[in-house]
This record gives structure tokens, C-alpha cells and sequence, in this order.
């Protein structure tokens, strides 16, 4: 993937460059506003990381100059601003995600991953299918080699937002977000109780487990 | 400071405000101006006035005597008309009369000389004179003046004769002097009395002022508990004094806030951070043992992670305590909220031996910050979580309830565990506190702060109440406060 970075802050920069560098994905960097809003208007970019507070143009005015320009490449915003209201008001000018300093990379790296296939119109699909699990998002029914798997509302939500992003990492934070609709850290391990329940419904029994627990980071689900 | 209060401090402090530049003092003179040009016009319309008809009154007169003398000549020709001059010219009074012959030499009257233009022309005259008191009549002790003016009518009579009557208008003009006299001493002492009032006034003012200047520079030297007197009288700087007060209060407040949680930051982050320097040294002593320096670094992540979590608790109480704006509010459904939280919740308090019950109505909807009241009641839960002991036999029920009471919206969490102590309800909800038997637990005791914080921003409160086993802490808030809020 090909990525720029707006970022002021030069170690901070050159950090996520080496890691996403190691993730085997492509990185630019800019690091004011001007030279941000240049390049990512004049390159064709994957994903856009943006920091909110800039030198010579805040990343929100960016955001909105790009979507006004039918630019509709991701963007994942960087603040130090963590509040209810900084989030709105950044999703409001266009971005796509919202990712509070400071931050696990890993969490970022899931972020970023899940962005760029967003682009992709995979949108709509009616079902999902990883190895023999199926769920259909219509009739609400899940199978799991042709047998029928009962589950919770919320577990129906869970798998579906997890099969959604098969292949790619999704972290606790981003379940309790998409499937709950709360944007605060659990201190427990809230998530991991959910996640035990749904594996034993989907996974017991079976010789080739589908959901996985990515150390450090979170859950994948795939064949 | 300590006896910096009372009059001996205001006494020893320079008056930094003339009585003469204080508001009260310039609305005074500026009345007393008004007052003055009203009167002095007022005055002077009235003299003129006065004079007009006096004058008036003396051309009558003359009119009146000119007819008399003319009867008398009509009668008796001038020999009759001399007499009567005299006659008139020997009585009291201001009036002035003159017979000149036809060659203009007076031959009778009371002045000694009257200009050739009066006798000349006839007709209404002024002019100067001076009274003749040797060869006319006796001398009066109570004569008018020797000199004067004269307001006289000539006329020449068939034979030649001229006669002049008049009055006096000294005497006139004296009225008007004595009116004037009346006015000036009048408006001079309410000049007087204006400025002493204004003065006093001023001064009773100036010293409210005063106090409430006192007050604040004492505050800026670092007296935070000094407060601006308020007297019985209940006027509007009591008013002003009361809610300056106010503002104080909670001024103080929220220093003490700052300066608590500045402490105990210093204390509840620096232990870690000390423990976190010291596992990174020994790993970098120990060189020899990879694998050893691995899991102090994974443990140094493990403990800067849970440092973050708290200073975002810290930094989330703060800005909910400063009132994040009324955009955030919006209507929520409290029994959601709930049952959302409720389900999320229930496997982890499963796995701790709690049993969950919510207990909400179909739909309970108030103004209020959704994410916020969430955090509240995960906070909540968590506690329950933290501080029930796993039960040994039965069940320990933790119960989600959330009704309506009378304006308010009220949503509680009662356990079964140890409940709190009520010596210590207060001070649960202070920042980093953890009971004394709960120190050792993990956590970092921002928990119930930030339910307290949440609960203040929604302008409601926080109760703590003992369920008989166990606690129930209610969140009691106001239905319509997003409109108080907005």
C-alpha cells in the first residue's frame, strides 16, 4: 500500500515510516500542511494518515479541501485530542477514522489495513464466506459446514463485522466501537469474554480453527 | 494575612480612589448644574416678568395722576395746575413731577432739572435725575433717594406749559435685586447641600468599592479564602458582593481540585514510572540474558499502557469537569444505554461469580451525553467487578436499575459485596482514592471520579447508599438538561 504520512512531528514520522515500512507498505512523508495537502492532491495515495494539529494548515481544512475535490481516498485522523466532540468533529470534515495519540501501532496498522480495503466496493455483499463458515447478513443465518449455528444478536454483529474484514487484523478497541458504538477503553477484558463465547460457538469442535488471536494486537478471522 | 481583615488593613492600604472621580460624585454635580441653570432661567423669567407688570402698574398710576393734574387745569387754569404739583411733589412716595414754563425754566416739581429733549418731545421718557429738596417742600428723613432714574410721561399743555410725571424704577429694580438675592443664596445652598449629599454618598460607594477592591488584591497575593463583605442592607453590592462570592467559592474549588489531583498525579504516576526506569535498568544490566530483556521490555509497554489509560482518565475527568460543550448532548435513551452496557458486561461479570439483572423500562430518554453516561456505567460496573469478592456459594446478584423520580432520571448499580463504609461515601468519589483494603487491588481510583465528573456535567449528583448487603451507587440527573446546559 502506498501511504502519506502528514506529520509534524519528525520522530513520531520517521517511527511510522520504519514500521510501516517493515509491514512491507510504501510511505511519504510531509511535514506541514501545505506540502501535505500538495502531495496528497497531486499523488494518488492508498491510505492518508493526518495529524490534526499542523503547521500552516490544520489537518481537518486538508481533509475537507480533498473531499471537496472528490478526492475519496481514506483517511485515518492522529490527534492528541481524544474527546467525544474532536472525534465527531473530525469524522464530520471527511475522515474516515479517528485514532487517538498516544496509540499502539498495531492498532493503527488494523486501522489503516481496514481503511484501504474500504475503498474496495466489497460494501455490499449480502453474505460472507470464510473457509466452511458462512453467514448470511438477509436472513441472519449463520453455517458452519452446513450446520446451523445459533447465535446472539450481538454475536451475529460481532462475526459479521469480523468476516466483513476477514484476513485482516481487528482490534478490541475497533470491535467496541463498530459493534457496540462506544469509543472508550474497556480496562477489563470485556472483549476477549465475547470473543471466548463466539469462538466456542463457531469454533468447538472443529480440527481447523477460523478465528485466531493476533498477540498484541487483536483478532483475525480467516481460513 | 492572617488578621488581614476589618478596618485596620483598609486604613493602612492607600485609597486608590478620589471621592471626586467616583461615578456617584459626577452624577451629583452633573444634577447640581441642571438644578442651577433651571433655576438661575427660572429666576431670571421671573424678574422680567416682575418688572413688566410693576412697570405696568407705574405707567397706570402716572396715567392716573397725569388725569388728576389735567382735571385741576381744566378747572383752574396753571395756577391750579402749579398747586397741585406741588401738593403731589411734597407728598411721600416715589413719585416725580415738574412744571416748566413755556421757556422751559422749572418753575415747580420735585427734581431739580429735566432734559430740554423730555420737555421738547411728548411722550414716555427715562432718564437721570436728582431730587430738589431745598427749594421745594421740607426736608423728609424718609425721602427716596436724592438721585435715581425716572420713568415720567411729558406733555405740553395749550398754554405752553410742559408737564412731566414719573416714577422712580430704582425702586423697581431693587424689588428685583432683592428677588435675585432670594434665588442666588437659595441656589448656593443647595449647591452646598448637593455636594455634601453627592459626598457622602460618594464616599458610602467608594468604600463598598473599596472593600471589594481589598478583597481581590488580597485574593491575587495568594489568599484564596478571603471573601468581599456583604452587609444586611441586601442592596445591589450585596447582590454583586454574593455573587462575587460565588465565583470565588467555586474559583477556590477548582484550585483545590487542581492542586489535589496535581498531588496525587505526582504520587500515583510517578510510583510506576519509577518501578518502569528501574525493570529497564536492570535489563540493560543484565546484557547477557536476551530473552530476560524481551519480557522487561514487554512488561515496560504493558505498564506505559496502563499509565495512558490513566492519563486519559485524568485528562477525560478534567474536561468533563471543565463542561465539554452542549453540542454533545443529545436525546438519549437511558434504558439503551443500559442494556447495551448491561450486555456487554454480563460475560465478564459471569466469569467473576455475578449474577446480572437489569431492571429498565421500555424507554427512558433524557438530554445527555450518550458516550459519557455509557462510560459512567461501565465505570460503575467495574467497580462492582473490582470490589465484590467472588461469592463462595449461592449468588451475588449486581443489578442495573434505571427509573424515572419525580424531574429526575435516575441510574444506579447495587452489589452484594462489602458495600462502602458511610464514613467514606464522600471521599470514593474524590481522584485516586482506593479504600484502604482495595489498595492493593489494580486500578488506578479514578473510576467513581469520573461518574462523579460525568454526573456534575449532566448537573445532577452522585449517591452512594447501602443496599443491605452491598452498595448502590445512584447517578440522580435532571430529565431536561441538555436545555439548562445549551
Amino acid at each position: 500500500m502506498k501511504i502519506l504520512i502528514i506529520e509534524d512531528d519528525r520522530d513520531a514520522a520517521s517511527y511510522l515510516m520504519t514500521a510501516l515500512d517493515e509491514a512491507g507498505h510504501v510511505t511519504h512523508h510531509a511535514g506541514d500542511g501545505d506540502t501535505g495537502y500538495a502531495m496528497a492532491s497531486s499523488m494518488d495515495y492508498d491510505v492518508l494518515i493526518v495529524d490534526r494539529m499542523l503547521p500552516r494548515r490544520d489537518g481537518l481544512s486538508i481533509i475537507e479541501s480533498l473531499r471537496a475535490e472528490n478526492n475519496k481516498t481514506p483517511v485515518l485522523i492522529l490527534s492528541a485530542l481524544g474527546e467525544v466532540d474532536d472525534r465527531v468533529e473530525g469524522l464530520r470534515s471527511g475522515g474516515d477514522d479517528y485514532l487517538t495519540k498516544p496509540y499502539a501501532f498495531s492498532e493503527l496498522l488494523a486501522r489503516i489495513e481496514v481503511l484501504a480495503r474500504r475503498s474496495a466496493p466489497a460494501e455490499a455483499a449480502t453474505s460472507y464466506q470464510v473457509g466452511d463458515l458462512s453467514l448470511d447478513r438477509l436472513s441472519r443465518k449463520v453455517t458452519r459446514a452446513e450446520e446451523d449455528i445459533q447465535l446472539q444478536p450481538r454475536e451475529f454483529r460481532l462475526l459479521e463485522y469480523l468476516m466483513k474484514h476477514a484476513g485482516q487484523v481487528v482490534t478490541r478497541t475497533m470491535l467496541l466501537e463498530n459493534v457496540w458504538d462506544y469509543h472508550f477503553d474497556p480496562q477489563t477484558n470485556v472483549i476477549d469474554v465475547h470473543m471466548s463465547r463466539l469462538r466456542s460457538k463457531i469454533d468447538r469442535g472443529q480440527d481447523n480453527p477460523l478465528l485466531h488471536t493476533i498477540r498484541g494486537a487483536g483478532y483475525m478471522i480467516r481460513d | 494575612m492572617t488578621d488581614g481583615n476589618g478596618p485596620t488593613t483598609e486604613r493602612a492600604r492607600p485609597r486608590r480612589l478620589a471621592l471626586w472621580r467616583t461615578t456617584t460624585f459626577r452624577l451629583t454635580a452633573i444634577f447640581v448644574l441642571i438644578f442651577v441653570l433651571f433655576a438661575v432661567s427660572l429666576l431670571g423669567y421671573i424678574a422680567y416678568q416682575s418688572s413688566i407688570l410693576i412697570q405696568r402698574q407705574q405707567l397706570v398710576d402716572i396715567e392716573r395722576e397725569l388725569g388728576q393734574l389735567n382735571r385741576e387745569y381744566q378747572l383752574g387754569g396753571t395756577r391750579a395746575l402749579v398747586l397741585a404739583i406741588q401738593r403731589f411733589a411734597r407728598g411721600p412716595g416715589p413719585g416725580i413731577y415738574f412744571v416748566a414754563d413755556p421757556s422751559g425754566v422749572g418753575i415747580a416739581g420735585n427734581v431739580i432739572d429735566v432734559p430740554i429733549s423730555v420737555l421738547e418731545e411728548p411722550g414716555q421718557h427715562t432718564f437721570a435725575y436728582e431730587r430738589d429738596r431745598p427749594s421745594f417742600g421740607d426736608e423728609d428723613p424718609n425721602r427716596p433717594e436724592a438721585r435715581g432714574m425716572a420713568l415720567v410721561r411729558s406733555f405740553v399743555l395749550p398754554s405752553g406749559y410742559r408737564v412731566v410725571v414719573g416714577r422712580d424704577i430704582v425702586e423697581r429694580r431693587s424689588f428685583a435685586v432683592i428677588i435675585f438675592q432670594a434665588f442666588f443664596w437659595g441656589v448656593i445652598g443647595i449647591i452646598v447641600f448637593s455636594v455634601i449629599a453627592g459626598a457622602i454618598s460618594a464616599r458610602r460607594v467608594l468604600r463598598r468599592i473599596d472593600a471589594i477592591g481589598a478583597t481581590s488584591r488580597m485574593i491575587m497575593t495568594g489568599d484564596l479564602g478571603q471573601r468581599v463583605p456583604v452587609t444586611r442592607r441586601n442592596d445591589e453590592f450585596d447582590g454583586l458582593a454574593t455573587s462575587l462570592n460565588a465565583m470565588l467559592d467555586r474559583i477556590e474549588q477548582l484550585m483545590q481540585g487542581m492542586k489535589d489531583v496535581t498531588d496525587n498525579v505526582a504520587h500515583d504516576l510517578k510510583t510506576p514510572l519509577t518501578r518502569m526506569r528501574n525493570k529497564v535498568e536492570a535489563a540493560l544490566r543484565d546484557d547477557r540474558d536476551e530473552d530476560a530483556a524481551k519480557r522487561a521490555l514487554e512488561s515496560t509497554i504493558e505498564e506505559c499502557d496502563h499509565l495512558i489509560k490513566t492519563f486519559n482518565a485524568l485528562l477525560m475527568i478534567a474536561r468533563v469537569e471543565a463542561g465539554t460543550p452542549a453540542s454533545a448532548f443529545e436525546q438519549t435513551d437511558l434504558s439503551a444505554v443500559a442494556n447495551d452496557v448491561g450486555e456487554l458486561y454480563a460475560p465478564v461479570l459471569e466469569d467473576a461469580g455475578l449474577d446480572l439483572k437489569v431492571e429498565v423500562p421500555e424507554s427512558l430518554s433524557l438530554r445527555a451525553n450518550r458516550e459519557l453516561l455509557g462510560q459512567a456505567l461501565v465505570n460503575l460496573l467495574e467497580n462492582a467487578i473490582k470490589y465484590v469478592p467472588r461469592p463462595d456459594k449461592g449468588h451475588s446478584t449486581v443489578t442495573i436499575a434505571a427509573r424515572e423520580a419525580g424531574e429526575n432520571v435516575i441510574l444506579e448499580v447495587a452489589d452484594q459485596g462489602p458495600g462502602i463504609p458511610e464514613a467514606d461515601r464522600e471521599r470514593v468519589l474524590e481522584r485516586f482514592v482506593r479504600l484502604e483494603k482495595s489498595r492493593t487491588e489494580a486500578g488506578s481510583g479514578l473510576g467513581l471520579s469520573l461518574v462523579a465528573a460525568v454526573a456534575q456535567l449532566h448537573k445532577g449528583r452522585v449517591e452512594i447508599d447501602d443496599n443491605h448487603p452491598g452498595a448502590i451507587l445512584r447517578l440522580i440527573l435532571p430529565r431536561q438538561t441538555g436545555e439548562t446546559a445549551a
